[in-house]
Formats: C-alpha cells, structure tokens, sequence
C-alpha cells in the first residue's frame, strides 16, 4: 500500500483582497514527482511555502509526511527539504561553511554530516569546489550547491520551487538527473515550473494551476490525451497580415474556447466541436486575412493542455517575469561550468 | 516542543555563522574600528572642554599713569604669570582698545581710569573698568573667570600686606589669612585626581555605541536575510525562531563588545580615563543594556516589511534616544521637559548606572534601580515584539 506524503484539503491563502490560493484540495503519493505548472502569480510558490510551514494558511488543513501543517510543523520540517526560488546560500561562506551551517541546524551528527557533505558534492561533481567562496561561483554551480543544500538532512520530501529557472541547458539537464535519481531512491518530490518540458521530462502527475485553482490533474500522457482523443483542437496557424482585428473576430466565434498570439504573425487557437478548423479558416478569410499555414500536430503538448484548460497561454506571462533575480556581487564568475 | 539545549545549540550555529560572515566582509571589519575611534575623537574635541582657557588677549588702557596703578599692573602681570590665563597689551586710548576688541584681536580690556592712584593712596577704592566683548558668550565667561580669580589673588595680596602693616603697628602677632578668609573651603572629589569631559563622555558612550550596533544591526541582519532568501532556508529548518533571534543578537553583541573595549581603550589611552569601578559588573551592565535595546530593534523589523523602512524607525527612535539619554550632556543641565521624556529612555539610565560603576567604583546595589529598569524595559519590549516577530516570519 503506498502512503500520502501529502494531502491538502481546502488550502486557502489571501493577502488582503488578493486570493493567492483558493480551495486547493490533492494529495500526492510517496515516492512520486508531482509537478505544480502554472505561470506566475498562479499561487505555486505560495502553496510551497504554506506545505513547508513558511507561510500560515488562511484556511484549510494540509498533512505533509503525515504530520499537520498546524500543530506538528516542527515535524514537518524535520522531513522536508526547500530548493526555493531564491537561492539559499550566504555569498561569503564557502560551499562546505554553507552546508556545514544548514546540516547543523538539522542536528546531523558532526561525523555524519562531513560524510554527507563529500558524498552530496560527489554528486553534483564539485568536491573541488568546496572551499571555495559562493560569490566566486557562476549561476549553475550556485544551483547545484542550493540543490545539494536540501537533500543534507535525507529528507523524505523535496519541495523544488521552479529549480532550472535562468540556467544554462547544462545545469538544467544535470539537475533533473538528480531530481530523477533522488527519487528513485525514494524521495518524494514537488516541483513547480513554468516550463512545460520540465514538468512533462520529470513528474509522474502534473497539476495545471491557474489563479489559486487547480484546472487540470492528471499524468502528462493523460493530459495530452484529453486533447488529442477528446472534444478540443489545438493548432497553430500563420497569418502574414495578423491585426487584433483578426484575432478579436477569432475569439469571437462559439466554437473558439481560447486565442493567443506567439509573435507577430502565428496564433495558437484552441477550439472545441466537430471540424472548427473550417470556420475558423472562414473567418480569418473574411477579414482579409492572408493564411500562410495551418499546423495540427498529431503529438500535442502541454502547453496546448495549458491553453485549453487555462484560455492563456503560458508562454506570455512567462516571460512578464524577465530575468531571474541574482544577488550579483562580485565580478563575473570565475570558476568554469562543466 | 523543543528543548532548550537545542534552542541554544542553534543560536549559537547562527551567531558563529553570522561572525564568520562579518569577519569575511573587509568593509564592515574597518567600520567596526573606526566608528569607536570617530565618535571619540569628535565628540571630545567637538564639546567645550570644561578647563580654563589659556593665553586670552586682554587690552589694558592705563589713562592713570600715576604710582598706584603701575604697581596693580605689575601685581596684574605676576598673578597672571602662575596661571597665564591672560597675555595683556597695552593701549594708549580707550576707542583703541575698542577697535581692537571690534577686530577680535583681544577678548577685553582693562581700563584704569585717571585718579586711580589717588584714589589708592588715599584709602578710597581703586575703580576700575574692564570692558569684555561679549558676543562670544563662551569666551566672555572665561574672561570673567580669569578676571575675577586674579583680582582675588591681587586682593588677597594686598589686604594680607595691610593687615601685617595693622598688626606690626600695633604689635600684634597674627595670622593674616586667619583674619581675611576666616572660612576656608576644601573641596575633596569622588574621583582622585583632575577629571575632564572624556570621564564624564566615555562610559556613555560605551553603551551608546552598544545600541547604536545592536539596533541598527538587528533589522538589517534579519531583513537582508529575509530579502536574499536565506531566511527560508533557516525557518523552514527544524529550529526555532528564538534561535534566529538570539544568535543574530548573540553576534551583535560580539561586535559591539569589541567597539566597548576599543573605546574604553583610546579613552584611557589617548585621554587619559581612569577606571575606579569594576571591569565585571561594567560588561554586565553592557549586557544588561543591550538586553533592554534588542526588543526596540524586534519590533521596529516586525512592524516593516523591508530593510529601508527598518532601519528608518530605528534611527527615528535611536536619535531621541542618543541625544537625550544624557550621554553627551548631564540630563540635570537640560530643560525639566527634556529630563521628564528621558526618564522613559532605557540609553538614560544605561548610561548613568555605567558612569556610576566605571568612575565611581560603585557596587551592583548602587545601581539596582537602573538595573531593574533595564531589565524591565527588555521584558515588556521583547514580550511585545518576539511574538509579532514570529507572526512577520509566516506572513
């Protein structure tokens, strides 16, 4: 019988007038990688910070690792571990200085915690490194350490607040390896992202999370399916002479569920019924639109699923949030990436 | 419920972090040695001394010219030469002494008024004026005090060559001083030795500097923290917030021992401070000091959201606080609405009970009452502010 690493009934989370989180009820089994996709401000991170007892919830109850969010979160704490957003790490402490501190604050034996810091540096190959100064680091080494930083205690959950964003492709890759090797060996991992490979390449489930509210569960597969076998069409088409004349008289129609715009000429339109694609084409004739092709790919992906399920597209508020905020001190980083 | 050892275990992992990371930031190293050694050497030499001033120019306008007035001038210059708190220079007309004075070339003048002689030789007494530009009511004062205790000495002399004439006419064996000051005043000091405005300035400014450390440096400590992020790493760890909150006043405190030592250091040092007290208690009171500060810092980092406006409700109380906790000036010299809003400063009452130990060797029940307040003070202050603190934490 697999176990619960998380339930959440009814989490809700205001600021004021603002509700970050609303009504949010799962759970998520053990062992799993359960990936949170939404853009921002959709309340992932707050979710995060409320099921690591950062954050208190203005109503609802959750469990995480069988312990209440309330009443037992010294517990709670004892089995998770954070990659935040912002990175966890003082500038002038060394790699080692910096897990050193952490791991003491989770009462590791001292003998243990030497053991555990050489085995976690191995594993993100940077045992070189480790008396080094953070600030003399680049991005991705940074992220490796900050990785590595939350899996000193061996806690039963990893919670990973959008972990790749603002790497470099090697970085990426290299941290879902280890996202993808810690949970072989058992961990259970939550994961928030923006980026739709992410949550496709490593969660066994994904929830799409838009303004506080879930609005789709489901495996990746399956939430492909639900637009590839069901009701909705999603494809792209390419107008030469795009106005938001067009697209207003696109969004229009009954069968259009959702319209958004990638660049100055190629729309990504999400339709239900029978043969949409014909009226839609229609329409965008009528307007003096000049079509210069139609994709339906046979593969979709999940950002169509996002655009279905949302009537957003991901892509546009994604990159609202431009570069990721570093605490940039020093000159540029001396060490090499490999 | 965790237990206290590990409350304090974690305090001091987070004090030993927080040291390591000041000892590494080259800056902030400097600033710990230099802002001692500023504040004492500007606040030393920015405030009057207190001694007499030396060399003041005086005029002297002798319009008498006869015998008894060269003889007050001479017994003018030889009182003068014990204290030289006067260099004198001659002028022949009263409006010349006044251009010189209207030039700042002197702070006065001595006018001997013609008949002056007359006058001395024929038992009347001898009148004269001294004319002092007082525009400068600093140094008018000083004038006026040189001015008088000279004239006591020529006084004294005289009147001491008057009664031995008395005396001897009618064979009489006296003791002049007996007849012409029959009270003589010995003024004994608590402090052996001349003191001067660094006795009074540097246990003051000991804790001063204390507070100024420990409340500035807890809402940036904890806000910095709370903006890189690094914050989350430490609450969303098995700890208690008490542990953040002491070890990052544990490592204030550090700091500011080492600032109370250098500035008790250059005192004694560079201005020549005496310790009479016990070293102990006066580092307990330090201790007792910060105690009574930290929650003020708390509050004002729970109460904003960021570093900026942290730090900006500290300095807004920190500067009442500095200036009327009677570290610069004794509370006695200010006005009685001053003293009433220093009576609810914890700095007033730090800073007297620190004074009292280290210049008047005062025991622990001297200073009890201040003690209690102190401890007061942090009671209330920390039982306000630790739980808005934690409340901030988990917004």
């Amino acid at each position: 019988m697999t176990k619960n690493a998380i339930e959440i009934n009814n989490l809700t989370k205001k600021f004021k007038d603002f509700t970050a989180v609303d009504n949010l009820s799962l759970t998520v089994k053990e062992g799993e990688i359960f990936g949170f996709l939404g853009p921002n401000g959709a309340g992932k991170s707050t979710t995060i910070r409320m099921l690591c007892t950062l954050a208190q919830p203005t109503s609802g109850s959750a469990k995480v690792a069988g312990y209440d969010l309330i009443k037992d979160s010294a517990k709670i704490r004892q089995n998770i571990g954070l990659v935040a957003e912002k990175m966890i790490m003082y500038d002038r402490l060394t790699a080692a200085e910096n897990l050193r501190f952490f791991g003491k604050l989770y009462s590791i034996p001292k003998q243990r915690l030497e053991e555990r810091i050489n085995e976690l540096l191995q594993l993100v190959d940077m045992q070189e490194w480790r008396n080094t100064q953070i600030n003399k680091f680049s991005t991705g080494m940074k992220q490796r350490i900050n990785v590595i930083r939350a899996l000193l205690p061996e806690p039963k959950i990893l919670f990973m607040d959008e972990p790749t964003l603002g790497l470099d492709p090697q970085t990426t890759f290299s941290i879902r390896d280890i996202t993808r090797e810690i949970n072989k060996e058992g961990m259970t991992v939550i994961l928030t992202t923006h980026a739709m490979a992410e949550a496709e390449a490593l969660s066994d489930r994904v929830a799409i999370i838009d303004h506080g509210k879930i609005a789709a569960l489901d495996t990746p597969q399956n939430l492909k399916n639900m637009i590839s076998q069901g009701d909705t069409t999603v494809f792209s088409t390419k107008i030469s002479n795009l106005s938001s004349k067009i697209i207003n008289k696109i969004k229009s129609l009954n069968t259009v569920t959702a319209v958004a715009q990638q660049d100055d000429y190629n729309l990504k339109i999400s339709a239900h019924g029978e043969n949409p694609l014909n009226e839609i084409i229609d329409t965008i004739r009528e307007e003096g639109g000049n079509i210069t092709s139609v994709t339906n790919s046979k593969e979709s992906t999940l950002e169509d699923v996002f655009l279905a399920v949302t009537g957003k597209q991901m892509r546009d508020q994604a990159t609202e949030k431009a570069a990721p905020i570093h605490h940039g001190h020093g000159p540029a980083p001396k060490a090499r990436v490999r | 419920m965790m237990n206290i050892n590990k409350i304090l275990k974690d305090s001091y992992h987070v004090m030993a972090k927080d040291l390591l990371e000041f000892r590494r930031n080259r800056m902030q190293l400097a600033a710990l040695f230099m802002m001692p050694l500023i504040f004492l050497l500007m606040f030393g030499f920015i405030f009057p001394s207190g001694g007499t001033q030396q060399h003041m120019p005086m005029g002297v306008v002798n319009l008498d010219q006869g015998q008894g007035s060269n003889e007050f001038i001479a017994q003018l210059n030889l009182i003068n030469q014990n204290t030289s708190s006067m260099d004198f220079k001659t002028y022949s007309s009263i409006d010349e002494a006044k251009t010189a004075i209207n030039q700042g070339k002197i702070y006065g003048a001595f006018i001997i008024p013609p008949g002056f002689s007359d006058n001395v030789t024929n038992g009347k007494s001898g009148d004269f004026t001294v004319y002092i530009d007082n525009s400068n009511p600093q140094s008018s004062m000083q004038v006026q005090q040189a001015l008088s205790s000279t004239l006591n000495g020529i006084n004294n002399m005289e009147a001491e060559a008057n009664v031995l004439e008395l005396a001897n006419e009618t064979n009489q064996q006296v003791n002049p001083q007996a007849i012409i000051f029959p009270y003589v005043l010995n003024v004994s000091t608590t402090i052996p030795g001349e003191t001067n405005y660094f006795n009074f300035l540097a246990p003051g400014l000991m804790i001063m500097i204390v507070m100024m450390t420990v409340m500035t440096g807890i809402p940036e400590a904890i806000s910095k923290e709370k903006e890189m992020g690094t914050f989350d790493g430490m609450l969303s760890a098995p700890i208690n917030q008490v542990s953040v909150i002491l070890g990052k006043t544990a490592a204030l405190c550090t700091k500011g021992f080492v600032q109370c030592v250098i500035v008790l250091a250059l005192a004694m040092l560079l201005f020549g401070v005496t310790i009479q007290g016990s070293l102990l208690l006066a580092f307990f009171m330090l201790l007792l000091g910060i105690f009574s500060f930290i929650g003020i810092g708390i509050l004002a980092i729970s109460m904003s959201g960021d570093q900026a406006s942290g730090t900006m409700i500290v300095n807004l109380l920190m500067f009442p606080m500095i200036f009327l906790g009677g570290v610069f000036y004794p509370l006695q010299q200010m006005p009685w609405f001053m003293q009433a809003i220093s009576q609810f400063i914890p700095l007033t009452y730090a800073a007297d009970a620190m004074r009292k130990i280290i210049l008047l060797n005062a025991g622990i029940g001297d200073v009890l009452f201040q003690m209690l307040i102190l401890v007061a003070f942090g009671v209330v202050t920390m039982a306000i502010a630790v739980p808005l603190f934690r409340k901030s934490m988990t917004r």
